[in-house]
This record gives structure tokens, C-alpha cells and sequence, in this order.
């Protein structure tokens, strides 16, 4: 019995381990596209102003996204509160900016405008129907009290973001 | 498999010279946002076919007012629409744009009938801007060159010179006429003193005179195009040249020498003997 004993554990202990990690792939296509339609350009109509607006010299950025799910995302953009790139400036520089949809493909999105929330420099839209929605940021700044902008390339960034809801 | 490789050999050439084009249009829909389809495309064309429709519009409305809009074409031969699209902005805001395009199974131009953006309900559309995309075979731009294209016949006739070309008759021209008879009413009369009656008389024959010349003048000049343009067609016609090159002789004489016919020498001199004997006849008969 003691011999058989010892036998089933060296055949136990010398037995191979049967395992294998089999790997699960998978691939999300992607149902939110954001694409700038439109660069934006800021006009100088005062030394101390830059702004988009076409009225100013500007031109007004527009960012298109296309959503091919219906209900699944909420469209965030934000206008700029800084520079990305400029001049050493040396005073406080006051930043407004505003967004709006101007261009739809579908009936439905005419509620959009309406429903939409603003807080602070971002505004969100809740895309409850599919297609493409065009938003156009205008955006200004005014540096100091009445101070000219050094001269010099500036830059500024919108952000556009699509959340999953 | 032989006859398969004939059978794609001879689509092929069938179709080789056939050619689609592409193309879109302007705005259609003008002030009055009714359009026709007749000036699309180039003239002459053929086989044009409408792929896709595209429009844009910004709604005038108030929110709570109901409004249908419809932008859509007839289509020929019936009652119905070949093209139709309709949004409903009964409830919603208006004042932002809404875009679409639609992409069509290149439905023939045939069928097409006038468009229209059509508002039913309270409210109206602004900045309307409808296109449509199409393609078309360009071998028809040239109407002679198939004798199916709308035009050969005409421009074949052309070529033929069968156009009706106006000549100037100078006795048929009522002014020469009306001169030559007042001037033989005035050669009539020498003995009369000339009045002032007879000098703008004159006046007037010689001015008809001088119109006539001008008319002349200008006929002789189209003629004078009409020649020089058909030289210009015709001309390329005649630079046209047989591929191949040479025609070369095959015909090879054996021995190198000709004899000559013995027999056709007599048959050729009989035959003088007798022309000679009957034209002596003529003057044998005067002695």
C-alpha cells in the first residue's frame, strides 16, 4: 500500500500542467469624429484687443463633429483663456468667448442651441441625434487696461471634446 | 476560355471610347426657389446621369409655429417626384442652417423635372442653396462623331454643303430697277431744264446706287467666309492618309521581253484603211 502510495505521487508530481492564456481582442470603431472645419484667425482692431470676430479682422474657428450614434455623447468646446504661444506678456490678459452651433444635417438638432449649458469658458451639448453638427467659437482678448499686445505671433487653442455619456 | 477572352476583348473595345465626366452645379434654387434641369451639364451631352443632390437652408420661423419644408424635383412622365426631402420644424427654433446631402443612383437627366423648395405650414426658408452632382459620357461633345448623338444629321448636311446660300441678283434688286427706270424717264426729257426736282431725284437714285453696292458688298463677303470656312473643315479631311505606306507592283514579266502583237498591227491597220477609205469617200462624192 506504502509502495503504491509513493508511485501515484511521482506520477502525480511528474505529471505536465495543462494551461494556456488565450488572449480576447476586440476593436471599438469609433462614433464621435471631431474635425476642424474652419481655422480660426484673430483680427487686431485695437492695440489692446484680439478677436475672432469677422467684424474685427478675424476669423471665426468652426469645428464640425459627426456622430454616426444616436444619444451616446456630449459635445464639450472650450474657448481659450490662454495663449498657447505669444510674447512675454507682462500684464493680465481678459479672455471672452462664446460658442454656437451654426450648421446642422438634421431636423432635430435645431433644439440644440436652446439646450445647451455654459459654464465657465465651456460650453456642452447634449448630441441626442446623429449627423454632423458645425459650433463656431468666437473668442477675444484684452490685454491690461488699454495696453498694447508686444508684437508678435500669438496663438490660442479651442478645445473640443466628445464624452461617451 | 478563347471565346470567353473575344467576348471581354469586344466589350472592351465597345466601350473604350466612352469616357464619363464629372461635374456639379451651381446654386439651383434661385430668388423664387423653383429651378429647372434643362441647363445642366454641358450641351449635347449624353447620357447624363444625376448622382447625388445637396442642399442647404436656414428656416424662418418661430418655435411654437408649425412648418414643413420640402425640397424635391419632378420627376417627368408622372405625377410623383423623383427627388424629395422633407423636414419637419413643426415646434423646433429656427435660424441655424441645416445641410444634407443625398447620394442618387444615377438616375438619368430624362427623368427629371423642375425643383422646388416648397414650405407648407407658417414660415419660410432664407439662403437656399441646392446642387446636384452628375456625370455624363463626353463622346457626344462632338455630334459627328456617332451617328446616335443628338445633331449628326445636322451637322453632317452642314458639312455637305447643303446650306442655303443667299446670292445677289442685281436685276432682282428692287433699288437698281427703280433707278433704271427713273433714269429712262429722265433720258426721255433732255430738253427740260434740270430742276430741283430732277437733282434730288438724282440724289436719290444714286444713294439707292450706293445701297445696293453695300448690300452686294456685303453678301460677296459671307460668300467670301462661307468658302474659306469649308476649306478650313474640309482640310482635315484631306490631311488624312492610308496606313501602310507603299503599294508595291507584283506582277512580274517572265523573260523580259514583250513581243509585239503581229496580230493587233493588222487588226490596227485594217482598221485605218477602212477610216482612211471612208473619210476619201466624203470628197469623191463632191467630184
Amino acid at each position: 500500500m506504502k509502495e503504491l502510495l509513493i508511485a501515484g505521487a511521482l506520477l502525480a508530481s511528474c505529471s505536465p500542467a495543462y494551461a494556456a492564456e488565450t488572449p480576447i481582442t476586440g476593436n471599438v470603431q469609433t462614433r464621435c469624429l471631431i474635425v476642424t472645419d474652419t481655422n480660426g484667425v484673430y483680427g487686431n482692431p485695437l492695440p489692446s484687443k484680439l478677436s475672432t470676430l469677422s467684424a474685427d479682422g478675424g476669423v471665426v474657428p468652426v469645428v464640425r463633429y459627426d456622430v454616426t450614434l444616436a444619444d451616446a455623447y456630449l459635445a464639450k468646446v472650450t474657448t481659450p483663456t490662454q495663449f498657447s504661444t505669444a510674447p512675454a506678456l507682462t500684464d493680465a490678459v481678459t479672455w471672452t468667448g462664446s460658442t454656437t452651433v451654426t450648421n446642422t444635417t438634421d431636423v432635430g438638432m435645431a433644439g440644440y442651441e436652446a439646450a445647451k449649458v455654459t459654464y465657465g469658458s465651456t460650453t456642452q451639448y447634449d448630441l441626442v441625434v446623429a449627423g454632423s453638427t458645425w459650433f463656431s467659437s468666437e473668442s477675444a482678448a484684452v490685454y491690461g487696461v488699454n495696453k498694447s499686445f508686444p508684437g508678435g505671433s500669438y496663438t490660442a487653442l479651442i478645445l473640443a471634446e466628445c464624452i461617451a455619456k | 476560355m478563347i471565346r470567353l477572352l473575344v467576348v471581354l476583348l469586344a466589350f472592351y473595345t465597345a466601350n473604350a471610347h466612352s469616357e464619363y465626366l464629372y461635374g456639379i452645379t451651381g446654386n439651383m434654387a434661385g430668388t423664387g426657389h423653383t429651378w429647372g434641369m434643362t441647363t445642366i451639364g454641358p450641351s449635347n451631352n449624353r447620357g447624363l446621369r444625376i448622382n447625388g443632390v445637396y442642399y442647404q437652408y436656414t428656416p424662418v420661423k418661430n418655435t411654437e409655429d408649425d412648418m414643413i419644408v420640402y425640397v424635391r424635383n419632378r420627376r417627368i412622365g408622372s405625377d410623383g417626384y423623383i427627388f424629395e426631402s422633407t423636414d419637419d420644424w413643426s415646434g423646433l427654433p429656427g435660424g441655424i442652417p441645416i445641410t444634407k446631402g443625398f447620394t442618387m443612383d444615377n438616375l438619368p437627366i430624362e427623368l427629371w423635372g423642375s425643383g422646388s423648395i416648397d414650405v407648407e405650414g407658417k414660415g419660410s426658408v432664407r439662403d437656399a442653396n441646392v446642387i446636384y452632382s452628375y456625370k455624363y459620357n463626353n463622346d457626344c461633345l462632338t455630334p459627328m462623331s456617332d451617328p446616335a448623338c443628338p445633331g449628326y444629321t445636322d451637322a453632317v448636311l452642314g458639312m455637305m454643303n447643303t446650306t442655303t446660300i443667299e446670292s445677289y441678283d442685281s436685276l432682282g434688286d428692287k433699288n437698281i430697277t427703280d433707278v433704271l427706270d427713273k433714269k429712262a424717264d429722265l433720258e426721255e426729257d433732255p430738253e427740260e431744264e434740270e430742276s430741283e426736282e430732277e437733282k434730288e431725284m438724282l440724289e436719290k437714285i444714286l444713294s439707292s446706287v450706293d445701297d445696293s453696292v453695300l448690300t452686294a458688298n456685303v453678301i460677296s463677303q459671307n460668300l467670301l467666309m462661307f468658302a474659306m470656312t469649308n476649306a478650313v473643315t474640309m482640310n482635315t479631311y484631306y490631311d488624312k492618309k492610308l496606313a501602310g505606306g507603299t503599294y508595291k507592283e507584283t506582277v512580274v514579266l517572265d523573260g523580259g521581253q514583250l513581243p509585239d502583237n503581229k496580230k493587233g498591227a493588222r487588226s490596227g491597220l485594217a482598221q485605218q484603211l477602212l477610216h482612211t477609205e471612208m473619210v476619201d469617200m466624203q470628197y469623191k462624192q463632191e467630184e
